[in-house]
């Protein structure tokens, strides 16, 4: 990551590097927002809403969006459900094991601010963005296939739009 | 075997031990003292005509003036239906593990003990259970438990 980040201080040096650069640039972030590999984390009901969005119906792949069962090949957590407290350190590790760079979606009133269990409950975590930083919030109870896709649309257009500088490290 | 049958023949052969407790929303629900817990138990699980071989569930309740622990039994055999209810003071709240009767009353009093913080004595392992491993917020399922982030849910 330290590499790319160099790319513009070096290319810009030479005569017409700029191009180089700005190319190089929308290389990266165009084949990254097409390949957004996801974490299966699927702790509640949304998680029949995603099921459904990766089916032939909804075909998530055609984002480039394939599940992966382990953090370590993930680019992206889709929090689908009821984030309890016990739950929420394991979610914090997994979001850890992760290679940067990596993003979030919190997907479900139950991960934006608790949800339905925001009254009277003493197990739910109100919102995970307390405990792992958030890219996009999708409200919903559960969110319909069309606000995932919609979600994952932002998403993407944010990682188009992020400059090689702001590739960040931690 | 009719209901009916089935209250006449607990109250004849309980000797006083269950006492019939309408609810108006159980089938069939007696009430037993504490300290005839596992007598009365053991007679419903043991005795010929009762035959009450498998527990469904146990139940804690907190009705704002005293503990309750609700018990829900049924007898594979006979195919009937009982259930019957332990009242338990607030302070102190004991009763006798049934874990020796029933072996699924296990886990059940293992998250009444969590939850409501009553105590079961002889049970054979009495540890945290369903709350997370440093919980230290007491037993949030009584009525009076309070946390900083605990949101009550306004009068509508």
């Amino acid at each position: 990551m330290g590499l790319i980040k160099k790319v513009p201080v070096y290319a810009e040096r030479i005569p017409g590097g700029g191009i180089v650069a700005t190319q190089l640039e929308s290389l990266l972030s165009h084949s990254q927002a097409c390949s957004m590999w996801y974490l299966l984390f699927a702790t509640a009901c949304c998680a029949i809403e995603l099921m459904c969005t990766g089916a032939s119906r909804y075909d998530f792949d055609r984002l480039g969006m394939i599940f992966r069962p382990t953090p370590r090949q993930a680019d992206l957590i889709i929090a689908a459900g009821t984030i309890t407290k016990k739950m929420a350190p394991r979610l914090r590790r997994l979001y850890d094991q992760m290679a940067e760079p990596r993003y979030v979606i919190a997907m479900g009133g139950c991960t934006v601010k608790g949800g339905p269990f925001y009254y009277d409950s003493y197990a739910v975590e109100k919102g995970i963005d307390h405990i792992i930083p958030v890219d996009v919030f999708i409200p919903g109870c559960p969110p319909r296939p069309e606000s995932l896709l919609e979600g994952c649309l932002h998403l993407q257009k944010k990682i188009k739009s992020q400059k090689l500088g702001d590739w960040h490290e931690k | 075997m009719t209901k009916e049958e089935l209250k006449d023949k607990v109250l004849n052969l309980s000797q006083g031990m269950l006492t019939y407790s309408d609810s108006g929303v159980f089938d069939l629900m007696f009430e037993v003292k504490p300290e005839n817990l596992t007598k009365a138990a053991v007679l419903l699980r043991d005795h010929e005509e009762l035959r009450f071989d498998f527990m469904n569930n146990i139940t804690g309740v907190d009705t704002g003036e005293h503990f309750e622990v609700v018990y829900s039994l049924a007898s594979l055999s006979n195919k009937t239906r009982l259930d019957f209810k332990v009242v338990l003071p607030y302070e102190g709240a004991k009763l006798e593990s049934l874990c020796e009767v029933w072996k699924a009353a296990n886990w059940h009093e293992r998250e009444i003990w969590e939850l409501y913080g009553i105590d079961f004595t002889g049970h054979p392992n009495l540890t945290r259970f369903l709350l997370p491993d440093d919980w230290d917020q007491g037993h949030p399922m009584r009525k009076d438990w309070d946390a900083p982030d605990f949101v009550r849910m306004p009068e509508l």
